[in-house]
């Protein structure tokens, strides 16, 4: 799924790099290194999706992001906010931003919740009743999990990170998007908390027979087939 | 002197030496003032005596009887006792008649000799020759009762000014006091982490105002060094961060063109190394955010009881599979008042902490409870294992940032989980 991306940075060297990994996983990347030159790019150009760092020269990016949006412009837009700034988060996410990423940003992270956001938005609120992916069946409305027709008896992690897994089928989600939307944190714990709960929703997803229905990518995250 | 070196003892001390000092000047200056008039009676009825004296040496006793009860009727000896007796007592002229035998030479006379309108006075006794005895008293006391009134003059007087000085001393020693109390509770706020407390300043200009605006301006100094240094660690760190992440992108490139070959595992293990870099940068960076002070604006009221609730479920499974077993002591509420994320890493840094160094089959406890003293109420989360636990000489170097034991350098960790729940 290739997309039209616009990435707003003005570190040359994480442009470079970015750039490439996003090129590498099948995207087409434009770059603009201030805000004046973000601005000017999606008003002449249209895009997929944005990645916006906060701290730019000139219009910093959450100026860009106001901008954009006063002007009705709703294209996807993650933010890039620096570690122990976590009012840049909060600010990022009032003035419209759809997630963010806390830097170091790798592509992987990124293109993880590219997927979600646009997933999220072709697949407007109204989540039926049930989710299904290959023989999975979840209903976050009755706390339920099927594999295969046979309920499945989950703890409530256990049941949020199926469901999040789910939802986001066919695409990784990765360990720090996991945390924040199963744990609620805005830290990496020290331990594999992620691995030691996916560890026992497996064996739970396997206790009556059938294959792992649960990848994993290595050094990523998790993903469910579809 | 270290126990008259509190504010309160020093005041203490000063109002009593004060009042002692008061009280001596008073009784001094009563006594003073007491032996002037006695001295001044004594030479007024030695001078009476002496002329009546004089008068017997060479008249008969007829014209002094006479003498004497012409004295007692004059206007400036009218108020003098005298009493003429023969050496067997027999009274042969009298205006007084006392109750009590009066010693000779001076003596001091009170209502005890029963003399009719006399409190206190003076007595002089000699003998005239003849075998005759004059006695002369005199009244000390120039108006009635005015030994009560000099008293009352003397403890409204003196009273007053003990009574000003005290109020002024408790006064002073009260505006004073408030001024340490804030300036104290400013430095134990920002001792909590609060750098923005500031003394309070009330414009009056006084010398406690120019105190509290120096000591202020010197915690705005340190703020901005703080924030200088904060935003050096901070570039530092995203200017790390940024090659490592980029590092850690590559070897996952490499590890997945090659997945399965011989440097698979190579490659993992660095990709583990630059992992663990990058939550050590992740720590440091935590701990200069909350040393700066960042979190506070963001607290919010909480039960630290559901959030130990928390930790406990989700720190269980990890705890066994490392073969331990992790229990929550009773779930109780404890509202406090703080920033969920960060009570739930230190939570969850403890718990990894017991589970890392407890040994194979430990027991870890979470246990919550409410401590009180006076109207002050503290919310207590405890992590207790039956592990070996960190020895006393030890626990400095534990809490030291970096700081590892020797026996759990080779256990995982980058010795900044402790610092952080400090």
């Amino acid at each position: 799924m290739g997309l039209h991306l616009l990435l707003v940075e003005d570190d040359a060297a994480l442009v470079a790099m970015l750039g490439d990994d996003m090129r590498a996983l099948g995207h087409d990347v434009a770059v603009a290194t201030d805000g004046r030159s973000a601005i000017e790019a999606v008003a002449h150009d249209r895009f997929d999706a944005m990645i916006l760092d906060l701290m730019l020269p000139e219009v910093d990016g959450l100026s860009v992001l106001q901008r954009i949006r006063q002007d009705g412009m709703n294209l996807p837009v993650i933010v890039l906010t620096a570690l122990g700034r976590p009012v840049e988060k909060v600010e990022g996410l009032d003035a419209g931003a759809d997630d963010y990423v806390v830097k170091p940003v790798i592509a992987a992270e990124l293109n993880a919740r590219l997927n979600a956001i646009l997933r999220g938005r072709r697949q407007p609120a109204q989540e039926g009743d049930t989710l299904r992916a290959g023989d999975i069946v979840v209903s976050p409305a009755r706390f339920r999990a099927w594999r295969d027709g046979k309920a499945v008896d989950l703890g409530k992690i256990e049941f949020n990170l199926l469901l999040e897994l789910v939802r986001n089928r066919d695409s990784i989600v990765t360990r720090a998007m996991l945390l924040e939307k199963v744990w609620g944190y805005d830290f990496e714990p020290g331990t594999n908390l992620v691995d030691v709960h996916i560890r026992r929703l497996r064996s739970k997803l396997m206790a009556e027979g059938g294959p792992d229905p649960i990848s994993t990518v290595r050094g990523v995250g998790y993903m469910v087939p579809g | 002197m270290t126990p008259f070196r509190s504010l309160r003892a020093l005041t203490a001390v000063f109002l009593l030496a004060f009042v002692a000092a008061t009280a001596l000047t008073g009784f001094a200056v009563y006594s003073a003032s007491q032996r002037i008039v006695t001295d001044l009676v004594d030479r007024r009825i030695a001078s009476v005596s002496g002329e009546l004296a004089e008068l017997a040496s060479h008249a008969d006793t007829a014209l002094l009887v006479r003498q004497i009860e012409a004295l007692g009727r004059q206007r400036d000896t009218g108020d003098l006792g005298l009493i003429l007796t023969t050496a067997n007592g027999r009274v042969l002229a009298a205006n007084v008649r006392p109750g009590k035998p009066l010693p000779g030479g001076f003596s001091t006379v009170d209502a005890a000799h029963g003399i009719k309108g006399l409190s206190t006075g003076r007595a002089l006794v000699r003998p005239l020759g003849d075998g005759l005895i004059l006695t002369v008293i005199a009244e000390t006391e120039p108006v009635d009762d005015y030994a009560a009134a000099r008293a009352r003059i003397y403890l409204f007087g003196f009273g007053s000014i003990i009574l000003v000085v005290v109020g002024g001393v408790i006064t002073f020693g009260f505006v004073i006091g408030r001024r340490i109390v804030a300036m104290r509770r400013t430095v134990e706020a920002i001792m909590d982490g609060d750098m923005a407390r500031r003394v309070p300043v009330d414009g009056s200009d006084s010398a406690f105002d120019q105190q509290a605006r120096a000591f202020n301006a010197m915690l705005d100094r340190i703020a901005a060094l703080m924030a200088e240094i904060s935003n050096v660690s901070n570039d530092l760190a995203h200017d790390l961060r940024t090659p490592l992440a980029r590092l850690r992108a590559r070897l996952q490139a490499l590890a997945q063109a090659g997945a399965g070959g011989p440097d698979t595992a190579g490659i993992d293990a660095a990709i583990a190394d630059s992992d663990a870099l990058l939550a050590m940068f992740a720590a440091i960076l935590r701990i200069a955010e909350i040393e700066g002070g960042k979190r506070r604006a963001g607290f919010a009221p909480l039960d630290l009881g559901a959030i130990a609730h928390h930790v406990a479920t989700t720190m269980q499974p990890v705890a066994a599979e490392a073969g331990q077993r992790l229990d929550e002591v009773e779930r109780r509420r404890l509202p406090v008042l703080g920033d969920r994320q960060l009570l739930v890493q230190a939570l969850i840094n403890l718990v990894e902490n017991a589970i890392r160094h407890g040994g194979e089959g430990a027991h870890i406890r979470i246990e919550t409870a409410i401590a009180a003293r006076g109207r002050d109420r503290w919310a207590i989360v405890a992590i207790i294992d039956d592990g070996p636990g960190i020895p006393a000489g030890a626990r400095a170097q534990a809490m030291r940032r970096f700081g590892r034991l020797d026996d759990s350098r080779g256990g995982g960790g980058h010795g900044l989980g402790l610092p952080l729940v400090e």
